[in-house]
């Protein structure tokens, strides 16, 4: 109803070139303070995204957005289209076309938000706690999302997936000392095996916390990531082989371009997939109406494909591509056990590891780390960790063994050789 | 002019009205936040260009908050149907799937009274030059396109210079038993931030901003800062890595506002407290910084992008003195977090959007000005930096630990520049050392409000910090 209503404005406009998004967001949530329900909360939202094209002049296009809400009412939602349409003629961008290929739509599928709600909060309820490291505070979210998508050269589809966020946060404590760790984790479904596993292995991290040393004044030296924070070091190589990167020269990782020159460490390889199990972007074409199909970006080090928004991807001469969601990282060509050999730093904590898609900055406050260093492992906190991407590529070392991180699958550990460790002692 | 309220809400009040009273059959405690903001974002750079109607404040929607024997439920939606008892069946029904899971699952209420509901009507619009809505976009786009094309003619080496501006009409109106509040107020923020390469390929970035409690007339400000990114940008091409170490650091009001936010922001915010995950509870009456600390909280204190009437629980805004001169005195608080915590709330309940969560959030966080000159405190350095460029920073209010990424790091020797500048520079440290090695404050104060904040990793919101020029001590890497 309101999409028919929102076509015969444009219509109206004269309007020829478009897409529409209708949007539908269902949500659960719930919100603990230790296993206690502080409180629940539902959320309902629909949401109608209209995005309208002109030519210009000299091979120009204009395109200008807007958001109407599922209340509006005629009048508005005139002036909201006439008023993008107007704004559609300042925005001067190269010409591209739309998405034009049929796509077929996949089976909706059922969300059981109550369900996955449950999984939730009876994997909470399950997690082994003792008397000294315990789960303060947790919140859970549970979305089925439904998005329609239709744009003027008849590509329409809808999809319906579920998307899923737990915020964690974990004491341990002696008799005068309490610490807490924190921890976010977002998937399509709740894996309660899993979700369970990872939250004891930090609370084992929480019990450590407590006993640590000043991070010494190591100068430069390997830190070893095994967490979530490897996430930011991959999704650097997957932003410098995006379209929107190259096309604004902020990355020169076309075909067949390395991505490190002289790499004595393991070369990576990394795909772009169109299906991944229980992530929460497990949908099949992307918000433009695109088919998302598997594409290897780089292989053993070298750029292979590029990927991203229609508009950069087709000044980039690129007809056949999509935007990536899922990603797979094969594993390197050593065990775990391997490129743990030797001397380095673990760091498990970070206050906040970045890892600067642009410029390939990286840093990090250390909160927790192992440092292995002479056969012997000590308890580490404080103190920072810098770098830079380019440096350490490389000479990069990663696992044969993988994890899967939401959307995104990466070796189980990762070594980056010669950090700069800001020691505290 | 005023901003004026939004229609649409005055059209919806009586049905809202309607819903409180039919829940309040139900339930003991019943509120509807309505809000309707609208505004714009543009973008221009050399390569892409972008306009839309909406941005991150830009909204229409409610959200119900009831109460019923000590727990707290929401419900948030933006369909609102002719018949309002039609509305508020599909609330109860839906609640009670989830109060039925909370049966199955064996799950207990973290019980809380009632909010208090003292009877109060307000109806403010704020000061504004120009609207949102009504803003020449064909001006605006050509203005920024133009700055766009002098900042490429002017920075070196710059790959793009991109403009971007915002601008929010928010109008808010909240509705409980005894209380009918509406605000409106206008909200803008610019910026220009452009990037090049150095000898060594490396890319480097700067940008400046402008923001305030008002129209899109502050985006004129945006040609003054194109002017000042060729200076910045030779700066950075030019910088090289710092020795880590710690030194003597005088962090400009930016850095310092970014202090105080990362700092004493996060670790007094007062739903942490119910939590015991902020160790500022226990430290409440005690020395946290020098005597030259003082901190104030609440929108009241500034007329900046959060300079807000009410929050989004309908309590008055406030303006708090956390820190007065070194010693802790008071957080934050949001009115569910209050009541558990036995005080009064301070006007920080914030939400993301009209579909989340409130929690206790920042607003203006600011550090007094002190009695000494940029210049003294220049002279006073033996080896160390001035801070300057936030790029971002994260809390740690359990442990008092922060962590600041910042942009450009000014290297003094013997009281002088020495020319020399570092970046990028990650500042870390232990919030009371900070804090308690404040030796000097410059007389001037400044309030940014470009930047937005994440309860955690999530939950975004408009904040503004500042402060005067501070000199302290401070690990850099």
């Amino acid at each position: 109803m309101m999409l028919s209503l929102i076509q015969e404005k444009i219509k109206a406009l004269g309007c020829e070139v478009w897409e529409l998004t209708e949007k539908t967001e269902r949500g659960w949530e719930f919100y603990f303070i230790r296993h206690e329900l502080d409180q629940n909360r539902i959320t309902d939202v629909k949401t109608y995204g209209v995005t309208l094209y002109r030519a210009l002049p000299d091979g120009f296009l204009g395109s200008a957005s807007g958001e109407i809400s599922p209340g509006a009412t005629d009048q508005e939602i005139e002036k909201t289209v006439s008023d993008i349409y107007f704004q559609a003629s300042l925005v001067k961008n190269p010409a591209y076309r739309l998405n034009d290929k049929a796509v077929v739509t996949p089976e909706l599928r059922e969300v059981d938000t109550a369900e996955i709600a449950k999984n939730f909060i009876t994997a909470m309820q399950e997690v082994r706690e003792t008397r000294t490291e315990d789960i303060n505070s947790y919140e859970i979210f549970v979305k089925e999302i439904t998005r329609h998508y239709l744009n003027s050269n008849g590509v329409e589809y809808t999809v319906r997936y579920p998307s899923s966020m737990i915020e964690v946060v974990v004491n341990a404590r002696t008799e005068d000392h309490e610490i807490e760790l924190y921890r976010m984790y977002r998937s399509g479904t709740c894996d309660q095996a899993k979700l369970q596993r990872d939250i004891e292995k930090t609370l084992k991290y929480a019990k450590d916390r407590l006993h640590t040393e000043p991070t010494p004044k190591l100068g430069t030296f390997d830190v070893l990531f095994s967490t979530d924070d490897a996430v930011n070091i991959y999704s650097y190589f997957a932003n410098k082989t995006s379209a929107d990167m190259i096309y604004r020269h902020l990355s020169d990782w076309t075909a067949g371009k390395e991505v490190a020159e002289n790499a004595g460490g393991d070369r990576i390889t990394m795909k772009a997939v169109s299906a991944l199990s229980n992530s929460s972007a497990d949908y099949p074409i992307d918000d433009e109406g695109a088919a998302i199909k598997d594409r290897l970006l780089i292989d053993q080090g070298v750029t292979k494909n590029n990927w991203g928004h229609r508009q950069f991807c087709q000044y980039l001469g690129m007809e056949d591509s999509s935007i990536v969601r899922n990603i797979v990282v094969e594993g390197g060509s050593r065990s775990e056990q391997e490129v743990r050999e030797g001397d380095y730093l673990e760091v498990v904590e970070f206050s906040d590891f970045q890892v600067d898609p642009m410029a390939g900055n990286i840093a990090g406050e250390i909160r927790l780390g192992y440092l292995h260093q002479d056969g012997k492992v000590r308890i580490v906190s404080g103190g920072s960790v810098t770098g830079q991407m380019a440096e350490a590529v490389p000479t990069m070392e990663f696992s044969k063994e993988t994890e899967q991180y939401d959307s995104i699958v990466i070796p189980r550990v990762t070594k980056l050789k010669n950090l700069k460790i800001t020691g505290i002692a | 002019m005023k901003a004026p309220f939004s229609p649409y809400l005055d059209a919806l009040a009586p049905g809202m009205k309607t819903l409180t009273e039919i829940l309040g059959r139900s339930f003991d405690y019943v509120s509807v936040l309505s809000t309707d903001s609208v505004g714009f974002s543009v973008s221009i750079s050399q390569r892409s260009k972008r306009v839309s109607g909406k941005n991150m404040t830009t909204e229409r929607g409610n959200v119900v908050r009831v109460a019923r024997n000590g727990q707290y439920s929401e419900y948030a939606f933006n369909e609102v149907p002719e018949r309002i008892e039609d509305l508020a069946e599909e609330i109860e029904k839906d609640l009670q799937r989830q109060f039925d899971l909370m049966a199955l699952t064996g799950t207990k209420t973290y019980e809380t009274g009632i909010l208090d509901d003292e009877p109060l009507q307000l109806f403010v619009e704020k000061e504004t030059e120009r609207l949102p809505e009504e803003e020449d976009m064909k001006v605006l786009v050509e203005k920024l396109t133009e700055l766009s094309g002098r900042g490429m003619e002017i920075i070196p080496r710059a790959l793009d210079c991109m403009l971007n501006a915002s601008s929010t009409h928010i109008s808010k109106m909240f509705i409980s038993r005894n209380r009918f509040l509406r605000q409106s107020y206008v909200y803008t923020e610019g910026s220009c931030a452009s990037y090049a390469p150095s000898d060594d390929g490396e890319i480097k970035f700067a940008h400046e901003g402008v923001s305030g409690c008002c129209g899109p007339e502050v985006l004129s400000g945006l040609s003054e800062v194109v002017e000042k990114l060729p200076k910045m940008m030779e700066e950075v091409l030019g910088s090289e890595k710092i020795v880590p170490g710690e030194y003597e650091i005088i962090t400009d009001p930016g850095i310092s506002g970014l202090i105080a936010h990362e700092a004493f922001g996060h670790g007094v915010e007062m739903d942490m407290f119910v939590k015991k995950r902020a160790l500022g509870a226990e430290y409440i009456g005690k020395r946290v910084g020098s005597d030259l600390c003082t901190m104030h909280e609440g929108a009241l204190c500034d007329e900046s992008v959060t300079a807000y009437v009410f929050d989004d629980e309908g309590t008055l805004a406030g303006d708090v003195i956390e820190i007065d001169h070194g010693i802790l005195r008071t957080g934050i608080c949001d009115a569910l977090s209050a009541l558990r915590l036995g005080t009064k709330p301070t006007g920080n309940g914030k939400r993301e959007s009209f579909s989340h969560k409130a929690y206790t959030r920042m607003t203006n966080t600011v550090f007094d000005s002190g009695e000494d000159t940029l210049e003294e405190m220049v002279k006073s350095v033996k080896h160390g930096y001035l801070l300057s460029g936030t790029q971002s920073g994260m809390e740690d209010p359990k442990h008092w630990g922060i962590q600041c990424i910042i942009a450009r790091g000014y290297e003094i020797k013997d009281g002088e520049y020495t020319g020399k500048v570092v970046s990028p520079v990650v500042m870390t440290g232990y919030v009371p050392d900070l804090l308690g090695g404040i030796s000097m404050a410059s007389t001037d104060r400044k309030v940014d409000g470009n930047g937005a904040c994440g309860k955690g990793h999530k939950e975004w919101v408009k904040v503004a910090d500042g402060g005067p020029y501070l000199k302290t001590k401070a690990r850099l890497g």
